[in-house]
């Protein structure tokens, strides 16, 4: 017994270092909490009152005054209505494309997973870089993709820079960077299912389209689900596309939310109203995050279950 | 199986193939044009026929821009080393940070631990910009405006909640009998930590460090709003550089080129935690 | 070092686990702890481990509180019922983990995995990982990990659960000799009454949280607490007849197909109550019909059990009986037969609570009367 005497001392040390011990390790995690709620409640005063850069003397509380006025201002309610244009176009598109892509994909061929590998590169790359990159294709002067617009008898496309054109152009972009999102989450859940039902569908011979509506589809929900809500917060708070893409141009065709916020806030330093905008945008996502979040949990139960 | 009909596997194939020619030519192209000179590029029509220069490189990596009207000085590569640095110091950071809470969320159930793992989880989902914009007037305040140390810091805001999420997982897949059987064998606390749990979870963290990495590398907005040009990682300083250089499309081309190619390495590296790490956890691929 | 657990609660949320448990094992002895799954004996091997805290209660080891006593200074080696090997190592460092611990020198670590490894008959996988591993071996390399830092108490959760029928026979036969050689308390939990009977120095028998019967082995096979208990020892099954006794001429008695099975005096106060009869099938025995008191019945099939012929037959009253006998003796395979009852053996127990009743004695019975 002599290695294992416990002498009082430490016997206490441990006691308190019991007890503290879960807290000492997230310490470091709890503080990042705090100095991120810290710039948020700032964010919430600032909402809240006149606040102008380029007038610091003029600063005061004027409560709800900034969310009032988007009621009548026009250029709040273009950029609700980009955001949403934009958050739907895209999502819906990449829904369309990434449920397609997973289902064209979805047997375990060393050629599927090799393409499946390779289709995650657009989505590895920073968005910002892949505006950048469909910007020199689509360069009136040389882009390719100008070039191939000619071929098809559209003369003089303009693509981004052209208000008709705008919002399709930074949608384009956006499917590109990121249907391999949905597409790879997709497929790793058409993969998991289990195979029983669609054996006893094949051998009952059921038609195909109805499989896919009444088994594959239902099955498949909860990873659709979980998709779409990650990429509805996502695509609704989208920057880096837009703003390297147009910086919101032309004119407000492109003004989202956090482009628009950006602008208010290092150009027109209104700082009152770029928080306000940034508020009712944190709302829409909050909302959308805790469905979202119900979703991811019981899809991460089932993971670990697995594992 | 379902036996394919000829016709289902054509319209397959054909589907298959735009799927493959629309998301890997824009990459094909930038490649393609990263080797050549303006004259080339400015063809009408477009070809893919070209001889093949390295001057676009050559220019980046020395640091000076033959531009047509003049010489000029460019930052490229210390935009490459900002990227670099400000990745890996924000993932060891993150690492350090992250991987001992995950182990406290996992293992060690406390009070408030949910609710502070689900804080964290939320900040994944809240808009930058929200944080981002109070910070750069806190930011000037207390000096870490500009600083390599406050840009660190800020991004932890993606790194942190990744790592803590993903490297939980890994924990809490871990029995408990294992780390018991070690505990009672004779060892403390944190040899248990040091010698059972960070190895069994060393696969996860790992896969979660890599995943940070490329999302700290493709971050934008957070050097946008608060480094200056000597600070600025390479998706800030590309855009600057495109404004600055006009007209030299090679060697932009060259400049993308450079700042993917780091990413596309480590996600075939890690391909086969990308799927549960880009769903933080949720599923396994 | 001698162990004892002195009113012992632990409850998981709503789920109370152990409700009031007290144990005693002398040093040297070997308790098994005996239940069905999900009675409670894991959550109190873990309780003494000391790596989950009870609620309520103490824990003693050599008669030292151990409350706040973390896991690794409690001088324990326990075996798990999953083995809990660390995957990442190899099964020598697995069983050098409790050496390394106490600093030893890396030569004394080397001998003294190398003679754990000869006795558990493991030398030739010591490099091996865990997943490279036999479940037979795990099972040695588990048993070796818990015993190489020479404990004093000695936590075996149920070893042998997880192992083939072949090693589990082997097995049987090696353990309790490997334990005695360690000269560690032992606390050994298992929901096999076998294991229970050959490796108990006593057995406690606990269910839904609570001891039930502590006691040798002999008190727990011949004079079980309660119907459960008696049903859990014992293979054939006890017999168990509702009866009511009824007091006679020659003192009290029950019946059994019209038969009298007498019963001691002592049980004259249970006269008229519900009651289970319990009938060990090795304390009924074939007769003669001339023999008197011999009982009619039916033999509907027999069959070998271990050393035992079992045979099922039918009662007059269509009640199924189990009798036994050694194999290789005379018995009939079917058709009418007669059995008598060994009366001595006969169990009596409450029908209401299904405890044992142990019988009023003389002084308790004129104390009654006065």
């Amino acid at each position: 017994m002599s290695t294992h005497t416990v002498d009082a001392p430490k016997k206490r040390n441990f006691k308190i270092s019991k007890r503290y011990l879960p807290y000492v390790l997230s310490l470091p995690a709890l503080l990042m909490c705090i100095g991120i709620l810290i710039p948020f409640f700032t964010a919430v005063a600032y909402s809240l009152q006149r606040y102008r850069l380029s007038q610091p003397w003029a600063r005061k509380w004027n409560w709800g005054e900034n969310y009032l006025n988007f009621m009548t201002d026009p250029a709040f309610w273009n950029t609700l209505k980009v955001s949403l244009t934009y958050a739907f176009l895209t999502v819906g598109v990449e829904l369309l494309l990434g449920l397609g892509i997973a289902l064209l994909l979805q047997k375990r061929t060393r050629f599927n997973n090799f393409v499946s590998i390779m289709l995650l590169m657009p989505l590895m790359t920073a968005p910002a870089l892949a505006s950048l990159m469909w910007k020199l294709m689509t360069n009136p002067g040389f882009g390719v993709l100008s070039y191939w617009a000619t071929l098809l008898g559209i003369e003089d496309m303009k693509w981004a820079s052209d208000p008709s054109t705008a919002m399709m152009t930074v949608v384009i972009v956006d499917v590109w960077v990121y249907t391999p999102f949905i597409m790879i989450l997709l497929l790793a859940g058409l993969r998991s299912l289990p195979r029983q039902p669609f054996e006893a569908a094949e051998l009952d011979g059921v038609p195909r389209l109805f499989v896919f509506w009444k088994i594959t589809l239902p099955m498949l929900t909860p990873f659709l689900l979980t998709a779409v809500l990650f990429r509805v917060i996502e695509s609704i708070q989208q920057f880096d596309i837009i703003y390297a893409m147009t910086q919101g141009g032309p004119g407000d065709k492109l003004t989202v939310f956090q482009v628009e916020a950006y602008l208010n806030f290092f150009q027109s330093t209104n700082v009152g109203r770029s928080a306000a905008l940034l508020m009712i945008l944190w709302l829409i996502t909050y909302i959308l995050s805790t469905i979202f979040i119900k979703n991811w949990l019981r899809l991460r139960e089932r993971a670990r279950g697995e594992g | 199986m379902h036996k394919a009909s000829v016709l289902e596997r054509t319209l397959r194939g054909i589907a298959l193939t735009l799927v493959i020619f629309f998301f890997m030519f824009p990459i094909f192209w930038i490649f393609l044009m990263s080797f050549q000179t303006n004259e080339t590029i400015l063809r009408v029509p477009p070809s893919m026929i070209f001889e093949p220069t390295l001057t676009n490189y050559r220019s980046l990596i020395s640091g000076t821009l033959e531009g047509s009207t003049a010489t000029l000085e460019i930052r490229f590569m210390s935009n490459l080393y900002n990227s670099l640095f400000l990745s890996v110091t924000s993932v060891t950071v993150g690492l350090l940070l992250g991987v001992p809470a995950a182990y406290a969320f996992a293992k060690l159930k406390f009070r408030g631990s949910e609710d502070i793992a689900f804080t964290l989880l939320s900040f994944r989902f809240a808009p930058p910009l929200l944080v981002l914009l109070p910070l750069t007037i806190y930011f000037q305040k207390i000096g870490l405006a500009d600083t390599y140390l406050g840009l660190i810091w800020v991004y932890q805001l993606i790194v942190l909640p990744l790592i803590l999420w993903i490297v939980r997982g890994y924990f809490e897949d871990i029995p408990s009998d294992i780390e018991y059987a070690h505990r009672i064998a004779g060892h403390g606390f944190w040899s248990t930590f040091t010698k059972i749990a960070l190895p069994l979870a060393g696969p996860g963290i790992a896969a979660a460090g890599l995943l940070a990495f490329i999302f700290a590398w493709n971050n934008f907005i957070f050097a946008l709003v608060l480094a200056s040009a000597d600070k600025q990682p390479v998706t800030v300083g590309a855009l600057a550089f495109i404004t600055a250089s006009g007209i030299n499309y090679g060697q932009i081309a060259a400049g993308i080129m450079l700042s993917i190619a780091p990413t596309f390495a480590l996600a075939l590296y890690a391909q086969r935690y990308l799927v549960e790490g880009l769903s933080l956890g949720a599923v396994k691929g | 070092m001698s162990l004892s657990l002195t009113d012992i609660r632990k409850s998981f949320k709503d789920d109370t686990v152990l409700d009031g448990v007290s144990l005693e094992v002398p040093t040297g002895k070997t308790l098994v702890l005996f239940g069905p799954s999900g009675a409670g004996k894991t959550v109190l091997l873990r309780l003494i481990a000391g790596v989950i805290e009870p609620d309520a209660g103490v824990v003693e080891i050599a008669g030292r509180n151990m409350s706040g006593v973390e896991p690794e200074d409690r001088g324990i080696g326990m075996a798990f019922q999953n083995f809990a090997l660390f995957p990442h190592m190899s099964a020598l460092d697995n069983i050098a983990s409790p050496l390394t611990a106490q600093k030893q020198s890396k030569s004394a670590i080397q001998s003294g995995v190398q003679s754990l490894a000869r006795l558990l008959k493991i030398e030739h996988v010591l490099g091996h990982k865990p997943k490279e591993l036999s479940n037979g071996q795990k099972q040695r390399t588990a048993l070796a990990r818990a015993l190489a830092g020479k404990p004093e108490v000695l936590l075996l959760d149920d070893p042998l659960r997880n192992v083939d029928a072949k090693l589990r026979f082997e097995m049987r036969l090696e353990l309790p000799r490997l334990i005695k050689d360690q000269n560690a308390t032992v606390i050994y939990v298992t929901q096999d009454y076998k294991e229970a009977m050959a490796f108990g120095d006593e057995i406690a028998v606990i269910n839904d949280g609570r001891i039930q019967q502590i006691g040798t082995p002999e008190q727990v096979y011949l004079t079980p607490a309660n119907t459960d208990i008696a049903r859990l020892f014992g293979d054939p099954v006890i017999n168990l007849l509702e009866v009511t006794p009824q007091m006679g001429a020659s003192g009290p008695f029950v019946a059994v197909s019209d038969q009298p099975v007498p019963l001691p005096a002592s049980h004259s106060g249970d006269i008229d109550r519900p009651c289970i009869l319990g009938l060990r099938p090795e304390a009924l025995s074939f007769a003669s019909p001339e023999t008197p008191g011999t009982i009619p019945m039916t033999v509907e099939t027999e069959a070998p059990l271990n050393e035992k012929t079992v045979t099922l037959a039918v009662t007059a009253r269509g009640r199924e009986i189990m009798l036994s006998r050694p194999a290789g003796t005379p018995g009939p395979r079917s058709g009418p037969a007669h059995m008598v009852i060994n009366a001595s053996a006969a169990l009596l127990f409450d029908r209401a609570t299904g405890e044992l009743i142990q019988g009023t004695t003389d002084a308790q019975a004129q104390g009654k009367v006065a």
